[in-house]
This record gives structure tokens, sequence and C-alpha cells, in this order.
């Protein structure tokens, strides 16, 4: 240990930035100094995370240092892997390298050592059972004695000491057992290291042994590690493998298979599915707003709802289930409405809504790449054999946004390249090999498949925008844009009625169709049909009828068809003959002489009030507005009730207050460079005084916000110490000296010397600041 | 950015823009798979369904040609999910097969055990089977080859029929080609039908279905029952085979609500199959009554439920089913592709048009305004009445009489449906009128006088549509009529209608009473005929009398 936090120290501030980036667990939070580091590096949960992210080889490299007891060369490590591989030409000292930044070994090429904790937590290294040593060390000393005697009779010495002195070496002693009991060790040296026996604690010696179990018990070839329980001892196994820790290790990554395609046809694939995806998501939240679903008891979406929604947006109820997670997962529609709660676009979508179509996009995809959220699993039930539905609160796995990134990453290394889900899984457990299983397996077939249906691929393959996206980079949006529909600003009119728009609309001119036609179909093109109803509600919202046969004629490519511009004519020559206002709220009165006085009143001119009849009055104010106005005009007017009077013509659009709820993780573009850079120079600095330091006496500073900030923002650029005067959070005036690091959201984060620790400082409780120079 | 002619929108129906350069070239590579739906004058309609790519399938289409026309034609990028359904769906046609086998009769086999397990396991299809022969194979009972095709189709594995087909009674028939000769498209047509064994042959009105009809018998040469929507079709394909076959009359029998002859020829219709007598068909024994080698069905996307109940039984007979669209009203396209069989023919309408088999017309509806005492009475007329009302007003003889004069010189049918108003129409336009109550003979003088155009106006009632010898016209002017069956309407309008001598397109007027009913079924009419590519226009009953 004392050597592993030497070695620490000794590490450049560089050298520690890389591993606290690389192991971001290590600096949250940071510690006091560098031995704190240290032993954080060393604790089991840190180095098994580690080690989680290291390749099948970096694992191999560790694997065979933890086997060996002893410190191992570079030379002979070479060795011990070269029999496991064919490969002549192994990576050995980049993946030293990268170890050794990762503070999992340390120490020369001629003294590796692994760092402290990190044999603990390999139990069974590359398969391996636990040494002599400790296989043996719950067994009682007269049966050691009595292995030791059937063993190696004539040696000196208590019965730990002869049998490891017999198993250090146990050629001779294999080569002595009877067939079947070497079939039975062939059995467990490459296979997990440990078998079940009844009774494995039963005392057996060689003279009496029975089966084979018994006789490689009483040979020391096996030992009980529990009651039923029996383990392969290390030593055995290695020799059993001929001294190799592996077998068949490959140095590089299994290659990806599949079906080649050309770039561009899958990135045009790509972009057509981004575009329909993100056209989905939209259609959703406009249905929605107009017929939300209810919110289940259990927080999800009904099956019902779930499959109505699949017919509607006409995609299978799991690419339904992505739309609708994803569209909740973004923040566009979340539990809101009335009493009982209702599916409701929020605030949020409204935003979302008028941006361009690439953005749209992105903020989905990045939304599923971060999200814990797995719609994959909607119609499954829960360990309580519960269903569950879309929107349901478990409907979420932490590992997911991993695997998704991971999975993705995969692709992103072959180019061009559809590859097979077998080859992708066996390129994901060769860099990963900790990390697999059932979950993670269907956790990767859901990534291929709703990536598919993201736009993320096109055809199986890795698209552009896609791989711009996965590499954090904010060019996703214009890579994406070229590929996306050209917004076009005219349209096809034909004689039955129909207006197709080879393309999406410009904004305007698809508000404007929406109006005077009904959508008929969506994709690549709008099929709009105009009939008498949608021409009516053109005229009503205030179009003249010249006015929508000049726009016709604006827009379309081709002449009006002559029944077209008759359909409009004709309903606009009947149009009006009735006449219908809007009206928000009316007033009536029996006695004429009163609804004189209120018209003739100033104060009345805001209601915009109009005489319809002697006694009766319309308002464009709202029934509620206009009874308090009249109220503060000295009326006791009474409000009526709603039945048949009013009409309100607006659509019921609905937005809710409910704030979303789905999380993401935000593990994805690693820490920011200057908290880690911080975070270093924190610790070194802990290093150098070991316990906080005073601060200066005197007057704490004090000085205008402006100043202050400017000062700080100086102090970051230049990396010098200040000392500030900070109110605590019970309102004591304290004073600190500091290691700013970075000014954020209000917040300084800076090291605090005074503490000897990190903190986060409300700017607006830092009374003043002065350089220390 | 490819700038194809095609645009696939997401409920599965493809755009194609007629204009484009490409479009041709599109449409033959698309016709295949996706079923025309709408051909008004920019943009077509086609829809692509399970059904249509098994069609393709059955004519020798992959999946990668289909997918290769959508990538290559399309203008936007085409969403993977459709192009894996296409190759999905696709690939389910086929891995079952209906097969005869020399000891075991018809069996259903298949290359894909999986696929077989997994129908073996449907309770609609276990009563079907008799024993297991094999791993790949289960015999099927004769009598349910119909049925199980049908139930294969609803479970998304349409089985290929390869089981063969009897021969049934031979009858010599002859296409008797004097004067006229099978068009190329029709021999194609025949041919298509003839190497596919069973199948439907989709042509546009007016391009000769019944003569398909008349090489496909002339094939066989065996006796044909053919099954017709009504009386007055089975009296058209009576006269047609007559004229353009060997048959002679006594070798044509007719099998309707009034006659029920049997011969080597039988012509029945729909409605006298599917009549019932206390509770059962009572004409169900047509079918056994002789060995029939050929049964052709007219007009399939009309054909009745219970017909196609009757055709389940008669699967190892050779079918040809003849019609102008595979889409049905009632979605029972399934029911003729398991029943009858897969599109064999399929003629661009386009191409056709341009060869000039078939000319449509040109399509003007007239307006008419009700007076205001007109509109008061029509208001309170009761609901049953108002069609008439609508339909009969004096404003429309007026017009029609304008109508008549700007046409003078040129031969003008015109049609009406209420015998009062067509006499009154015939007074003002001094014109002979045929009713039903008009004598054969009558009849026949007057159609002749119009066809040597000593006669320029002729008045005729609905019976003038159910006639065969109705005489062709350059103008037809509609004053009242059923709008029961458009597509029905329009079928008649392209007999009665042909282009011009001097090239210019027949003309076929329809006069409507404005704001009322009558309007109503214009509109229906009017969408109907613009999708089907008619030119259409509306004008005032002012702009005609100007």
């Amino acid at each position: 240990m004392m050597e592993f936090t030497q070695w620490i120290r000794e590490r450049t501030d560089d050298q520690l930035g890389a591993l606290v980036s690389a192991r971001p667990e290590l600096i949250t939070p940071v510690p006091a100094h560098l031995e704190g580091l240290a032993a954080r590096a060393g604790s089991p949960s840190a180095i098994g995370r580690a080690l989680d992210r290291l390749d099948r080889f970096a694992l191999a490299v560790v694997e065979t240092l933890a086997v060996h007891p002893d410190e191992l060369t570079r030379d002979s490590l070479r060795d011990l892997l070269a029999r496991a591989t064919e490969e002549d030409d192994l990576p050995l000292d980049d993946t030293l390298e990268r170890l050794r930044a990762l503070a999992l070994v340390y120490g020369p090429d001629d003294a590796l050592a692994l760092a402290p904790g990190v044999r603990k937590v390999l139990d069974d290294p590359a398969g391996l059972g636990p040494p002599v040593t400790e296989v043996f060390r719950h067994h009682p000393p007269e049966q050691l004695e009595e292995i030791a005697d059937d063993i190696a009779p004539g040696t000196e010495g208590g019965g730990k000491e002869r049998l490891r002195a017999a198993l250090a070496e146990p050629a001779k002693l294999v080569e002595e057992v009877s067939p079947p009991a070497r079939k039975a060790l062939e059995e467990l040296a490459w296979g997990p290291p440990s078998g079940r026996v009844p009774n494995a604690r039963r005392a057996v010696r060689l003279a009496t042994a029975r089966s084979p179990i018994e006789e490689l018990l009483a040979r020391g070839l096996l030992a009980a590690t529990g009651e039923d329980s029996v383990a392969l001892p290390r030593e055995v196994g290695l020799y059993l493998r001929e001294g190799r820790v592996h077998r068949d290790l490959s140095p590089v990554p299994p290659p990806l298979e599949g079906a080649e395609r050309p770039g561009s046809l899958a990135d045009r694939t790509a972009a057509g599915q981004a575009f329909t995806f993100t056209r989905a998501v939209e259609e959703l939240c406009e249905r929605w707003s107009l017929d939300a679903p209810g919110v289940l008891r259990t927080g999800g979406l009904g099956v019902r709802d779930l499959k109505r929604t699949a017919t509607q947006l006409d995609l299978p109820e799991w690419a339904a289930a992505l739309v609708i997670e994803m569209a909740h997962a973004a923040g566009l529609i979340a539990a809101g409405g009335n009493v009982d709660g209702e599916w409701l676009p929020t605030a949020g979508y409204d935003s979302w809504r008028v941006r361009a179509t690439e953005e749209r996009w992105v903020t989905l995809a990045v939304t599923w790449l971060h999200t814990d959220r797995v719609p994959g699993i909607v119609g499954e039930r829960d360990e309580r054999d519960r269903l569950l539905n879309a929107l349901h609160p478990d409907l979420r796995r932490s590992s997911a946004p991993e695997v998704r990134q991971a999975t993705l990453r995969v692709l992103a290394t072959a180019p061009g390249l559809a590859p097979s889900r077998e080859s992708v899984l066996r390129r994901l457990a060769w860099e990963q090999p900790r990390r697999r299983g059932a979950l993670r397996e269907q956790l990767t077939d859901f990534t291929l498949r709703e990536a598919e249906q993201l736009g993320f691929t096109g055809l199986g393959v890795l698209s552009a925008h896609g791989r711009a996206l996965l590499s954090g980079s904010k060019e996703a949006a214009a890579v994406l844009a070229p590929l996306l529909p050209e917004p076009v600003d005219h349209v096809l009119l034909q004689a039955d009625l129909t207006a197709v728009a080879p393309g999406p609309l410009t904004s305007d001119l698809a508000r404007w169709l929406t109006l005077a036609a009904d959508v008929e179909s969506t994709g690549g093109a709008t099929v709009y049909r105009f009939g008498e109803g949608s021409i009516r509600r053109a005229l009503d919202a205030g179009q003249g009828a010249d006015e929508l046969l000049s726009m016709l004629a604006r827009h379309s490519a081709t002449p009006v068809p002559q029944p077209l511009s008759y359909l409009v004519a004709d309903v606009a020559r009947r149009h009006g003959r009735m006449r219908v206002g809007t009206a928000s709220a009316y007033i009536r009165s029996d006695d004429p002489s009163m609804l004189d006085q209120l018209m003739a009143d100033r104060r009345a001119v805001p209601l915009r009030l109009r005489r319809l009849a002697p006694t009766v009055i319309a308002s464009r104010a709202s029934r509620a507005s206009l009874v308090d106005s009249l109220r503060a005009m000295g009326f006791a007017p009474v409000a009526e009730s709603l039945d048949g009077d009013v009409i309100i013509t607006q659509l019921d659009t609905r937005r809710t207050e409910g704030v979303p709820v789905a999380r993401t993780v935000s593990s994805f573009n690693g820490l920011d460079p200057d908290v880690v850079a911080a975070a270093v120079r924190a610790m070194r600095a802990g290093e150098a005084r070991r316990g906080p330091v005073d601060a200066p006496d005197g007057a704490v500073p004090r000085g205008p916000a402006t100043a202050t900030i400017s000062t700080l923002q100086e102090a970051i650029r230049q990396g010098v110490r200040v000392w500030i005067g900070y109110l605590d959070s019970q309102g004591n005036a304290t004073s600190r000296i500091l290691e700013p690091a970075r000014m954020e959201g209000g917040y300084l984060t800076a090291y605090d010397e005074t503490r000897a620790a990190v903190h986060r400082f409300a700017l607006h409780r830092i009374t003043g600041v002065s350089n220390l120079s | 950015m490819n700038d194809g002619p095609l645009i696939v929108q997401s409920d599965k129906t493809l755009l194609l823009e007629v204009d484009h350069e490409r479009a041709d070239e599109c449409r033959k590579a698309i016709a295949p798979f996706a079923e025309l739906e709408r051909a008004p004058e920019h943009v077509h309609t086609y829809r692509v369904t399970p059904l249509a790519l098994w069609n393709a399938r059955a004519a020798g289409h992959d999946a990668e040609q289909v997918v290769d026309a959508l990538i290559g034609f399309s203008r936007y990028p085409v969403p993977h999910a459709l192009l894996v359904d296409v190759a999905e769906t696709m690939a389910r046609y086929g891995r079952l097969r209906l097969e005869k086998d020399p000891a075991h009769g018809l069996v259903l086999a298949s290359t894909d055990r999986a696929v077989l397990e997994e129908v073996l396991r449907s309770r609609k299809i276990q009563p079907m089977l008799g024993e297991r022969i094999g791993a790949d194979a289960v015999a099927v009972h004769p009598s349910e080859r119909g049925n199980i095709k049908q139930a294969l189709l609803k479970l998304g594995w349409p089985a290929e029929d390869l089981a063969g087909y009897v021969d049934g009674e031979a009858h010599a028939i002859k296409l008797k080609q004097d004067g006229w000769a099978l068009r190329p498209y029709q021999q194609e047509a025949a041919d298509a039908f003839w190497h596919g064994g069973s199948g439907v042959v989709v042509l546009p009105c007016g391009a000769g279905k019944t003569i398909v009809g008349a090489a496909a018998m002339a094939r066989a040469e065996a006796t044909t029952l053919i099954l017709v929507t009504n009386t007055v079709s089975a009296h058209q394909w009576k006269q047609e085979l007559l004229k353009r076959t060997s048959l002679t009359e006594d070798e044509i029998g007719e099998y309707s609500g009034t006659k029920k002859e049997i011969r080597p020829v039988t012509i029945a219709t729909y409605q006298v199959m599917t009549t019932k007598r206390k509770g059962v068909y009572a004409h169900l024994e047509l079918f056994d009554a002789r060995d029939w080698g050929l049964i052709v069905y007219d007009e399939v996307h009309l054909l009745p439920a219970p017909i196609f109940r009757m055709t389940a039984d008669l699967q190892a007979r050779r079918r040809v089913g003849l019609t102008a669209t595979l889409v049905r009203e009632d979605g029972r396209e399934g029911d003729v592709f398991s029943l009858i069989g897969p599109k064999r023919y399929d003629a661009p309408w386009k191409e056709m048009e341009n060869q000039g088999w078939i000319a449509p017309a040109d399509c003007v509806e007239v307006r008419v305004t009700l007076s205001d005492e007109e509109r008061l009475a029509y208001a309170m007329a009761e609901s049953e009445e108002r069609y008439r009302f609508a339909a009969t007003t004096p404003s429309k003889t007026r017009v029609t009489e304008a109508l008549v004069r700007r046409h003078l010189g040129e031969q003008v049918l015109v049609i009406g449906q209420y015998i009062d108003q067509l006499d009154e129409l015939a007074e003002h336009l001094n014109a002979p009128v045929i009713k039903g109550e008009t004598r054969i003979k009558e009849r026949e003088r007057l159609f002749q006088a119009f066809r040597d155009k000593e006669l320029q106006v002729l008045v005729v009632s609905k019976v003038a549509n159910f006639s065969i010898d109705l005489p062709e016209a350059a103008v037809a002017i509609q004053v009242s009529g059923t709008f029961g069956s458009r597509q029905e309407e329009a079928q008649r309008l392209g007999r009665v209608l042909r282009p011009k001598a001097d090239g210019g397109g027949a003309r076929f007027y329809t006069v409507v009473s404005r704001d009322t009913v009558d309007q109503e079924f214009a509109a229906h009419r009017q969408r109907f005929l613009a999708e089907q590519g008619y030119a259409y226009q509306i004008i005032d009953a002012d702009d005609v009398h100007q």
C-alpha cells in the first residue's frame, strides 16, 4: 500500500488528470490528498468499476498478474500471455501503459505489481481456483496432516507447510491419479474451478477412497471450500493448463462481420428514418393534445391506448412505445391535466415543435442515448408479475445508456458495414468481458432495433449524423440537415380536389394548407384534400375567396383545376349568408335604456362591446372579466350559465403544468476538463499542506459583485489563489483561501484551502475577494 | 438528393409524379407490386399491400427488385421499416405449397419446417388436414383446397397452388377473327392467365375484357361457366360471344331469374346464384351440372361473398377473373387472391390510352339553380321525394335544350330516369324517346336511324343503360339517374362514348341541381371520375345559355 501511495504521489499532474478522467468515481467527492486518492483507488468498488471497463486482453494481463503471487517482469508476463494465443504481436506495452494510467498496475517493467485490492476483487481470475494457502485455510490441522501423510510421506514440518510444498509442484501428484480421477480434473481445468459435492468436508484417506472425487480430496488435488463445495487449487489448475492462464486469448478485438453498404445510401436511409421518427413524435403530441389518454393508477399508459396510438401512427407497438417513451423522456409529454391525470404535451413541446427538423431530431436522439428508460421491455412483466406498461415508472434499467453507447461505438468502428447481431455481441464480449449477461444482450438487441427506428443507423450502418452525435460533437444537426428533404414552397393541385406537397412544406404554407384542406396522408410528401368543410373552415378563419384562390395559384406548380376554383367560389357564394359572430360573452337586459347607458360609457371601450339587438350586447371579453369590469363600472351584473348561448370555435388543445419526470444519466461526455484539473490541483495542494490553512487575519474582503466575478474569472484563468469573504449557510461571515476552478450557473467551484476540500460557493454569498499575492 | 418521380408515404402509398421524365420507367417498375388507386392528372397514387406483393411474387418478381425499384425511383429516403416489411412479406409467399402427390392426393408441403409446424398448430387449419406425410408435408382433404388457401392467407402464409386442374368436358371454341383482331394486350392477358393456370386479369374500363374472356375460353376449349353481375351483362356477354367466337346460339345458355338454360357455355348472374330459398342457395347445383373446364368471373371486384364460398369448392377447375380494379369496397381482396388466383395481367392504363385503345371522356357538370319557390318546396319535401324533386326541376329542361343546340350536328344521347321528365324533354327537343314500354321493333328502328345519322338526338330512359345495342354517341347528357354504383355508371359511359373521328374527345354532361342532394351525389362522382383520370369541369347553367 505504501509503495502504491508513493507511486501515486510520483505521478505527474497530467497523469493524475488522466487517471481521474478515466475513473471519475475517484473524485466524487474529491479526496483531501493523494493518499486519500490512493486509498480510494484501492477500494473494491472502485477497482470493480475500473476492471469493468477493461477489454478482454487488458483484463487477461491483470488476471495473469493476479494469478502469479509475485511481481512479474514485463518479459515473463509476455511469455505467459504468449502461451495462450497464436498471435505473435501482443500489444503488451500499450496495454501496460493503459493499466498504469488507470492505476491498476504500477511499478517499473522489471517489477510489475497490481494495485492493492485488485487480487481480492478478482475471485477466480481466468477461471482458476484459490491458491493452496487459501483453499486449505479452514481445514482442521489433523486433516491437513493426513493429506500430507498420504501425498508426501516422510517430509518434515507441519501439515500445512508440507502440503504447500507438495502442491507447489503438482506434476508428480497429478500423474499418479487414477484415470477416472484424472478425467474429473481435466473437466475442472478450464471449466469453473469449483464443483458441488455432498458432504465435501468428510475426512477421506487415500487407502479408503471409494470414488474419483474422494481420491482427489485425499490427495489434496481438490479441497473442500464449504459443506457441499470443492475447488481446484490454483497451482493444480495451472499445471493442468500447462502453465497457460488463458486459452485462445485474442489480443485484438474480433472482427465485425456483416453486409457492406455504401455509406451514402445508409446516411440517406437513416436521414429518412430520422425525419419519419421526428414526425411521428410530433404527430403523437398533436393527437394527444386533442385526445389525451389517461394516466393509469400505476403511472403508465394503458395497453389499449398504446394499441390505439400504434394504429394511429401506423407503427408496430414496440416502435409506438419508443416514440411515446422518447417524447416523454425528452420532456415533450408529461402527466397532468384533470384530477385523474392525463398524458399531455408540455410547454416544452411548443418550443420543440417550432425548431428545425434536424434540431428536433438531435434532441430526441440525445435523449435516447442518455435515458435509462427502456421502451423495449414494454409488455414484459416485472418480478412481481405486474405488466410493464409504456410510461410505467419502473420501465428503466440503469445500464441502458451505457449499453447503447457501447453498442453504437462498436458500430462506429466499422464504417459502411452493417454488422450482424452476433458479431456485435462477440465484439462487446471482448470489449467488456466483465459486463455480460442476458439483460445486456437484450439491451443490445433493443439498441440495434431502436437505432434503426430513430435513424441513428440506416440499413444497419451507423450514419454520419449518428456518428457525430455519438462523439459528442455539436455538428450532428448540421450533418443531418442536408440529407433531410428540403422544404418546398409549392403543391400540385388536382381535379380530384387534392393537393400534393412533394416534400415538407415551408411552415407558413403548411399551416395555411392545414387550415384550408384536410391532411389525407403523410410521409415524404403530404396529401391534402379540399372539401366544402375545409374551404368553409378557411373562410371562417377570415380568408376571402379571392385570397384563397390567389394563394392557391401562387403556390401551385400547376394551374388551379377548374373544379377546385369552382368549389371555392361555390362555398364562398353561400358563406356568410348567415352571420355568426365570435363572442366570448354577452350581456342581456330587459331594460334597453340600461344597455344604452353602457354603450355610451367610455370605460366600456376596452370591452369591445357590440349591440346585436336592443336587449343584447356581445363582447369579446371573457365572461369573468366582463362581469368584473361591469362591476367596476357600478353595474350589478349576474353571470349566466353557458347553456348553448355562447359559441366558442377554438379547438380544445391543452398543455400540462406538470414537470417532465424522466431523468437522464449524464455519464456520457465524461468530466469537464476544468473539474479534473481542479481536483488534481486540490489533491496535490492537500498533499503539500496536509491540512487546512488558516485564513489571513484582518478584515474580510468586501467589494461589489461585478468586481468579485471579474477577479474570480481572472484567478481561474491564471490559476492563482484568492482570499474571499463568504457568508456560510448560517449567515456567518467567514474568510477562506480558495483556488478557483470554474464558475457556472451562479456557483464557483474551488479548492478551499481553509477547509482542505473542494466546495461549491454560491456567488451571491461571496462578500468580496482579493488577490493573495 | 435523388430527384426521382416517386414519393413513399408512411401509409405505404406511393405517389408518382406523372410529368416527371422518369415517370414511365417508374410506373413500369412499380406496377407489378403496387395497385393503382387513383390516377388524377398530376400525381398518381399506388398502394403497396401484402396482396400486391404476393401477386408480384406469383408473377416471378423478388423482393430485391421491389426494393431496388423503391430506392431507385424514390425522391426521398425510403423508410427502412418499409423495405424490411416488403422483404418479409414477400418471403412469406410460397413457403407453403399445395401439390398433387401420386400416393396421397392433395398435400400441403413446405421447405420451411417451422412455418409448416406453425400453421399446423392453427385450430382453423387442423380440421382440413389428413395424415402427416413425413416431416415436410401433410395431406389435405381435396374438398378443402379453397378453404385452406383462404385460411392460410389469413394466417399470413399464402400457399402457392401447384396442384393442377381437371380438364373438364372438352368443347370446341374458336375465336372468329373476321373484320377484327385480338389486340396485342388481350392476347398477352389470355396467355398470362393460361400459363398461370388461374388468376385475375386487370384491364381498364373499355379495354375489352369480354374479349379476353373469349380468348381464355378459346385457350381452354372446354365447357365454360360465366358468372356476371346482372342480366344485362349476361346479354352483352352472349352477344359478344356470338360475334367473336365460333359458338352458336344453341351452345350458349342463360341462367338467370327468367331462364334456366344449361348449355356447354352457360352465363349465370350473381343474383340468381345468391338467391336463397328456405335458407339454402337454390341454384348451387349449377356448379355440378356439368364438368366445367373453365369458370369466368366478370367484375371480380363486385363478386358477392356467397359466391366466394361456392368458389372454394371449385379449386380444381381453371378460373379467370376479369376486373378493372383489385380494390374491393368490402376489403375482401384476400379472398379473390386465394380463391380465384393471383393477378396474372395488368395493363398500364396510360399506355393503352396512348395507343388509342381507350379514350376517357370529358366530363362536364352543369349546375342549375332552383328558383326561390322551388327551394322552399325542396326544403319541405319528404326525404325520399327530395331526389326526384331535385332531379326533375324544369330548369334542367332549358339547360338541356341549350346543350343540344350547342352540339348541333353531333350525335347526342339524352339519358334520364323519370319518364315524365323524358317525355317533356322529347317534346321540347323534338326528338323520339325510348323507354321501357317502347316495342323492340320500334327501338331497333330508332337505334338504326341514330346510327345512320338520320336521327341526331335521341332521348332514352334507364333501359338504355342495360341495352347492348345502344348506339355510340359523341355527346351524352344525363339529366337524372341513380348514382348507386358510380363505377358501373362510368363503365357504361365508356361503352357509349367513343372518341370522335376528328380526334376530339367525347363529351358527357350531367345536369345537376345546385344545393340539393343531386349535387351531393355529383360530388362523389366527380371524385371518382377525376381519380379515374377523366377531365372534369363544373359550369353554371347561365354559361350554357350564353
